[in-house]
């Protein structure tokens, strides 16, 4: 853009622009409370418009053809869409723009659905007012664009993978087969992770340690796999493509090392729900958690004995720790989706040991999903007896001194509203999993944490295995309850993710970065402060102290801008200028 | 072009997969049998548990697929084989399926769509509305290219053998497009209104409803569609430019005619000779006005006229030489069977003993005859012969008699016209050969009959076996011989070889005779035959004189290429829900008719015409109406696409060929097919979507906005009656889902969930579920044990309620079925029998699923989605992303398995 500065900068003297303007019905998302025709004719002569349609699906592939046609044939040098949030479909539209020969970032996307139709579906009127005013906001900043080209950065084909657990390993096989090399770093002194300690799985019968067995054989024999145990991720900088990790070896006195890589895996995993002393019986002899009674059953070789006794009945109580109400202090609403399949699993080879045993699996939900269902259908045909109990009713354990055994009462919804009385010797508290204890890492690279207390991808759907943080990907059960099959799945998607990236050997980062007008800046310090990425350094400059960005770690957010009081910070794409033309338009008066 | 992978299948775990591996720089062929990329999440609602628009998750994804440079995608495709060589390497064979639409030349514009004649049921809306023939598959699709779906030939077009497009012009007139009906027809010859009445419709006798309650009455369709132009007396000719060459014919029944018709549209200037005083041939002189009026053959000459055919009737032509002298640089022979065949009997020459043909010659021309009054014996079987006795009749013959050699049920004539003709008056004597016609120079007295036992041979050929011991006399003035028609061709012998029966000798295919530019068509080559055969007679020789003249070779082929004719088993199979309909009455002849020569066929009325042409089961689907071709601004649609077959060879395959949904009439206790207001999960997500069909959500069976809706889960999954002990994983919660959005579309309806055990596994699942029970919906623990539908619509559901252990029923408006998921079988095809391993339940096996999820038993070969197990969309997408991390380290040649 060029400024005539023999004329007042008023907003009528900028040049001439071509802009585009397509209005989406997302169906009927934003049309059933938009009244898109009247956002076109709100918009339709707004200054630089010369193109002002409406779409059924603006992202649809013909729309798409549509808008390129138009920026072809009308020579558009500004576009904006008014769809749904910027999240979604920025990257889309700038690809319209791209392949049209529009510079991208000439693009502007506006969230008339979220923050319209979604957001005032009892008021059409007004949502379509707003709908108006932001459509010229982004009008407003479009026509104050300028082409930038992205920041093309190098970037470094290698991947730090944290966590040695069944992810981990398998995901640092993965990479290292597709050429990148890998670091791995393990807290614990060995590899191997919960897998490590378990006898056969489902749905296969490997043994949890022959898997893992296999993988660090495996692992051994690649050069470009580094393992670390008994190490730890203390720090993260740089930024993606090239991230410096600081790892420490051996503990909070140990040596630390520093690791260049393009990308970060975290496959923490999870621990496993510790009932409190009296939760279901918690504490009394014979009351064990899952894993704990998962162990025991992998150890026996014959009929099963507890403590030196024969175990001739067994409870699992299900849902521990798991589908508890919101209003239960701590309490995990989630449901820890393996724990069904996986005490159904053990109960069969409780029942293959041998001897005669009676197993009562006291549930809410049998969740025996897909295939597993065949599982539970063994069970019950191998004569366990399945009570279902609910949320409001729960059983209750207790210890029978007379007969020296546990004494489970429960309601049982199949079999009618009597309470029936359970004598056993085991009651297996069917535990699920919690996240792991990581605020240390979690810190160190700025993971994003769910309600759940799991770490958080940007979508399930379009990006499961990324985080808000470029290039720090996360797999396995760190993210949510999984199954070691699923675990595995994860970590090699990450493989994926994190490969599609690295291979191809540099990446382009979006250029709407802050930038320092150093003749004005006379460092104050401000900006350094503020900034959450650690982009601003203090450099000297024709001998004067002067901020500077680095522009591969400034994520644009703008939190610099305001701070300085020379007002030297401007951002690239969210001008000053641009963002008081965006509140012109936003305050512009109705038509 | 060789590609590092193939994906197959272009659902969300195709595409991920594709993506992903193009990302990292491997060139990936992806193969859909859709027409558009998307799967089955693009038609989706919104999606578990956070609710995002499908479409808005999926489109992108779409347009980033067909988009990437390192991805090419074949849609309406499907992968016939894959071959694995020693090398490791795959041999893919993919036959791409015709779309019908040059896909490069399409706008999707949907010009077509709104043009097609054709409505089917709508697959990408679970069959609750239709679509047409020519499609686009849905708003969002990727390419938005059209479509035309074609399963073949229509039967009634195929056997047609004047290559009319019978469908065509039916479903044109189902749509009240009389006119464009009737130019369609002229697309083949200008005689309209002649077939539409004389024309013994072989197409109604192979009609798919003909099976059912009985044929489309197409023929009659067909005179509706002619009579309805003539009357309006739309003169829409428009002249096309001359080519300057000439062309003559000789003869102008309808072989003649067409050809000429043909011709003329061509651009050559064509002559056609008759030796007749008034053109027509058969049509004119052969066929009696009550069937066919003397004003429609003329208005169907007139269509010719009007394109600047010059006829010139009375010119017999006897030199051909002489013709090219004239300058006309091809000829056309189409002089028909005008030659009488004789009984051979004694008597034959006696006065009062006529031809059939000249008889009715005579009286179609107004030409005195002599029957009134008389007693006529007309002998023959034929359908000339049934029009020669009821000519008589008509003329006031005293009384009229049939003797045929063949039985009643044998006799060649149709058996309608008999019927009519033996209730208008006509007294048979059946099984009679004629020994002698009896009487002397003052005229016929008689004639001997001699019982006929046998009128063909083994072989069928005609061989008459009388028995002489058993004969009868029958008293008469007049003798008419309708013993059979022979071509009359001696004029042309000497230039042009003839086979014995004189008919000229041409070649079947290209219907030249020796002579190069001497074309011979119709009876005169065929020996008599049926008005629709002369007319395709006519075409070929004009499609092949064309090409002669344009110095082209004569490709047989190329003339008429049609798709194979459609299996009519299928077209039932498909057309399920079909409706009853009856066909509108036979008219019975007006017996006051017979006193003379009116039409006796009574015209329908457009209500009949409409009527009966909804009758039809469009059975090709598209009924080559040419609706599209002539609405196409883009010209984009080639009915003459055929399917093509690519060969390519990759380093490693992905099969993503998703899943099937429950068929969830094989639930019969459901009454899902029989009771309209239960829908399945599919259709009630269709009825949410933003392209809902409805826009709102309503129940099919009357469009009532349902207050009280039920679900029943588990329909088709963990339930071994069916065969699928499997849970199917993504029903529950999809079925949450929808009762929250239902929730929110319809704040006073209420939600009730029959289920064995809700099973919310997955991030957030659990939540969303005490979501919906917050916002209402009722869960109610317990199987459904059958459903029965009241006078209303509405349904009573009979159910086990666990909780209170009681036995119940409860009334619902709606019933929503939560069908499961089921192994697409194709997969299994891709491979040689047995080469790929599944699992006990038809999945794609997953060999070593424990550390390499979706590897299969065929090293290179992998498996993305739910093609290997029941899977939600997340789990579908990260499982494609471990098979791309495994495809890639299979390419780069470093897999070892673990």
């Amino acid at each position: 853009m060029i400024e005539n500065a023999d004329q007042a900068p008023e907003p009528e003297s900028m040049p001439e622009r071509r802009i585009g303007v397509y209005v989406c019905h997302c169906g009927g998302n934003i049309s059933d409370y938009v009244d898109v025709s009247r956002v076109i004719d709100g918009i339709r002569d707004e200054p630089g418009v010369v193109v002002a349609r409406r779409a059924m699906f603006t992202c649809s592939d013909a729309t798409q053809q549509e808008i390129e046609r138009d920026i072809r044939d009308q020579h558009l040098d500004g576009l904006v869409v008014a769809s749904c949030s910027p999240k979604l479909h920025t990257a889309t539209f700038r690809e319209v723009a791209r392949r049209a020969g529009l510079n991208p970032y000439q693009y502007t996307q506006v969230n008339i659905r979220e923050q319209c139709s979604w957001a005032h579906t009892d008021d059409h009127e007004g949502a379509t007012d707003k709908a108006i005013r932001l459509v010229r906001a982004g009008i407003g900043r479009t026509s104050r664009t300028e082409p930038l080209e992205p920041l093309v950065v190098q970037t470094t084909p290698k991947v730090l993978i944290v966590g040695g657990g069944i992810t981990g390993l398998r995901a640092a096989l993965g990479l290292a087969r597709i050429g990148l090399a890998v670091f791995l770093v393990e807290r614990q002194t060995r590899l191997g992770g919960w897998v490590a300690g378990f006898g056969a799985m489902y749905p296969e019968q490997d043994r949890g340690r022959d898997l893992i067995d296999r993988l660090v054989v495996q692992i051994g024999e690649h050069d470009n796999i580094t393992v670390f145990t008994g190490a730890e991720l203390v720090e993260k900088t740089g930024s993606f493509g090239n991230y410096r990790a600081t790892v420490r070896i051996g503990g909070r006195t140990g040596e630390t090392i520093q690791l260049d890589v393009g990308s970060i895996i975290v496959a923490t995993g999870f621990d496993s729900y510790q009932p409190a002393r009296g939760e279901y019986g918690f504490g009394l002899p014979g009351v064990l958690t899952l894993p704990d009674f998962t162990e025991l059953v992998d150890g026996a070789t014959g009929p099963l004995t507890y403590q030196g006794r024969p175990v001739r009945a067994i409870a699992y109580i299900y849902c521990v720790g798991s589908r508890q109400p919101a209003d239960v202090p701590g309490g995990n609403e989630y449901c820890s989706r393996f724990c069904c399949t996986a005490a159904v699993h053990t109960s069969l080879k409780t029942r293959g040991l041998g001897g005669k045993i009676h197993q009562y699996h006291l549930y809410r939900d049998m969740r025996t999903y897909g295939k597993n269902e065949l599982l539970y259908s063994q069970s019950r045909a191998a004569g366990d007896h399945y009570l279902r109990f609910t949320q409001d009713t729960p059983p209750t354990v207790d210890y029978d001194a007379a007969t020296e055994r546990l004494r489970v009462t429960v309601r049982d919804q199949l079999a009618g509203p009597a309470e029936i009385e359970l004598p056993v010797d085991l009651v297996v508290l069917v535990t699920g999993m919690v996240p792991r204890a990581n605020e240390d890492l979690v810190k160190a690279l700025k993971l994003p944490v769910g309600r759940d207390g799991f770490l958080n991808e940007i979508h399930p759907k379009l990006r499961p295995v990324e985080t808000v943080v470029d290039g720090v990907l996360i797999a396995g059960a760190c993210q949510g309850p999984k199954t070691a099959v699923e675990s595995v799945a994860s970590g090699l998607a990450a493989v994926t993710q994190a490969a599609a990236v690295l291979k191809r050997g540099d990446t382009a980062l979006d250029p709407l970065v802050a930038t320092v007008d150093t003749d004005i800046c006379r460092w104050c310090g401000a900006c350094q402060d503020t900034c959450p990425y650690g982009a601003i350094s203090q450099i000297t400059r024709d001998g004067r102290e002067v901020a500077a960005i680095d522009e591969a770690s400034c994520k644009g957010c703008g939190g610099c801008v305001p701070l300085c009081p020379d007002q030297a910070i401007d951002l690239r794409g969210y001008s000053n200028a641009q963002v008081t033309s965006m509140i012109d338009g936003l305050l512009e008066a109705m038509a | 072009m060789n590609y590092d992978a193939l994906v197959i299948g272009s659902g969300i775990g195709g595409m991920e997969s594709a993506l992903k591996l193009g990302d990292m720089g491997y060139r990936v062929l992806v193969v859909e049998k859709e027409a558009s990329v998307g799967g089955k999440m693009i038609l989706l609602s919104k999606v578990f548990p956070t609710l995002d628009c499908a479409s808005c998750i999926s489109t992108p994804k779409m347009a980033a697929t067909i988009h990437h440079p390192n991805v090419t995608v074949l849609t309406y495709a499907g992968v016939d084989r894959i071959r694995r060589d020693a090398d490791g390497r795959f041999h893919v064979t993919v036959r791409r399926k015709p779309r019908f639409v040059d896909e490069a030349a399409c706008t999707g514009c949907q010009q077509c769509e709104l043009a097609c004649t054709v409505a089917v049921p709508d697959q990408f809306n679970a069959d609750l509305v239709g679509r047409r023939a020519a499609y686009i598959p849905f708003p969002q699709a990727v390419p938005k290219k059209a479509v035309i779906e074609r399963a073949g030939t229509s039967p009634c077009t195929y056997t047609c053998p004047a290559g009319i497009k019978a469908h065509g012009y039916v479903s044109l007139v189902r749509g009240g497009q009389y006119e464009k009906a009737f130019q369609l027809i002229l697309e083949a010859t200008p005689l309209v209104g002649s077939l539409g009445r004389a024309c013994y419709a072989p197409c109604e006798s192979e009609c798919t409803r003909g099976g059912l309650e009985g044929p489309v009455p197409i023929r009659r369709i067909k005179r509706f569609v002619a009579d309805t132009h003539y009357a309006g007396g739309v003169d829409g000719t428009q002249r096309p430019a001359t080519n300057g060459i000439r062309v003559a014919v000789v003869g102008s029944g309808p072989a003649g005619l067409t050809a000429a018709w043909q011709l003329a549209r061509r651009g050559y200037q064509v002559t056609v000779f008759e030796a007749a005083p008034r053109p027509g041939g058969m049509l004119r002189l052969g066929i009696p006005a009550y069937r066919l009026p003397n004003e429609v053959v003329d208005a169907d000459i007139a269509n010719l006229t009007a394109l600047g055919v010059r006829i010139e009737a009375g010119k017999r032509v006897d030199d051909l030489e002489a013709l090219r002298d004239q300058g006309f640089a091809a000829i056309l022979l189409a002089t028909g069977t005008h030659a009488a065949i004789r009984l051979r009997v004694p008597g034959e020459d006696l006065p009062g003993v006529h031809s059939a043909l000249n008889f009715l010659r005579a009286v179609k021309l107004g030409e005195p005859t002599e029957v009134r009054g008389r007693s006529v014996i007309v002998v023959g079987g034929g359908n000339v012969a049934i029009d020669t006795a009821r000519s008589a009749l008509r003329l006031g013959a005293a009384d009229v008699h049939l003797v045929s050699l063949e039985s009643r049920a044998r006799m060649p004539a149709y058996s309608w016209e008999v019927d009519e003709a033996l209730a208008e008056g006509v007294v048979p004597h059946d099984s009679w050969g004629v020994r002698a016609i009896d009487g002397g120079q003052s005229g016929v007295e008689g004639v001997t009959l001699r019982r006929c036992t046998s009128v063909v041979d083994a072989d069928g050929r005609f061989s008459p076996q009388y028995d002489e011991s058993i004969v009868d006399n029958l008293a008469c003035d007049t003798v008419i011989v309708a013993a059979g028609m022979a071509a009359d061709t001696a004029a042309f012998a000497d230039l042009v070889p003839v086979n014995r029966n004189r008919t000229i000798q041409a070649d079947p295919g290209t219907l030249q005779t020796a002579v190069p530019h001497i074309f011979a068509a119709g009876d005169t080559v065929t020996g008599p035959s049926m008005i629709t055969t002369a007319v395709g007679q006519g075409r070929r020789a004009a499609f092949m004189m064309d090409r002669f003249l344009r110095g082209e070779p004569l490709d047989v082929a190329e003339f008429e290429a049609r798709l194979p004719e459609v299996d009519k088993a299928s077209v039932l199979a498909r057309q399920r829900g079909y409706d009853t309909r009856q066909p509108i009455a036979v008219p019975i002849p007006d017996r006051a008719a017979s006193a003379g020569f009116a039409e006796l066929e009574p015209p329908m009325t457009e209500e009949q015409a409409r009527y009966s042409a909804a009758r039809c089961l469009d059975c090709g689907v598209c009924a080559e109406c040419h609706e599209c071709v002539n609405t196409c601004p883009a010209d984009a649609i080639n009915l003459d696409m055929r399917e093509q077959t690519i060969e390519t060879e990759v380093g490693a395959v992905v099969v993503a060929t998703g899943f099937t949904l429950f068929p969830a009439d094989l639930k019969p206790q459901y009454g899902y097919g029989r009771y309209p207001n239960v829908i399945t999960g599919m259709q009630m997500d269709r009825l949410l979507a933003p392209t809902r069909p409805y826009h709102t959500v309503l129940r099919p069976g009357d469009g009532k906005v349902p207050e009280r809706i039920g679900y029943i889960m588990c329909t088709g999954s963990r339930d071994k009656t069916v065969g699928n002990p499997l849970c199917s994983k993504v029903c529950c919660m999809y079925s949450i889902k929808q009762n929250q959005l239902i929730m929110g579309a319809l704040p006073l309806a209420d939600v009730t969930v029959h289920y064995i055990d809700i099973r919310a596994v997955g991030k957030g699942y659990d939540e969303f579920y005490e979501q919906a029970r917050a916002m209402g919906a009722n869960y109610i623990k317990g199987r459904v044990a059958r459903i029965d539908e009241k006078d209303n619509g509405d349904l009573i559901v009979y159910y086990e309620d666990v909780e209170s252990g009681r036995l119940a029923s409860a009334e619902y408006d709606l019933v929503v079925l939560a069908v499961g998921i089921q192994p697409n079988r194709e997969a299994a095809g891709l491979f040689d029998a047995g080469e790929l391993a599944l699992d006990d339940y038809f999945y794609v096996a997953e060999t070593s699923a424990a550390l390499n999820p979706a590897a299969t038993n065929i090293p290179g070969v992998f498996v993305a989605g739910a093609a290997s197990g029941p899977k939600d969309i997340p789990e579908s997408i990260l499982h494609a992303g471990a098979a791309v991390a495994q495809v890639a380290a299979h390419l780069e040649g470093t897999a070892v398995p673990v």
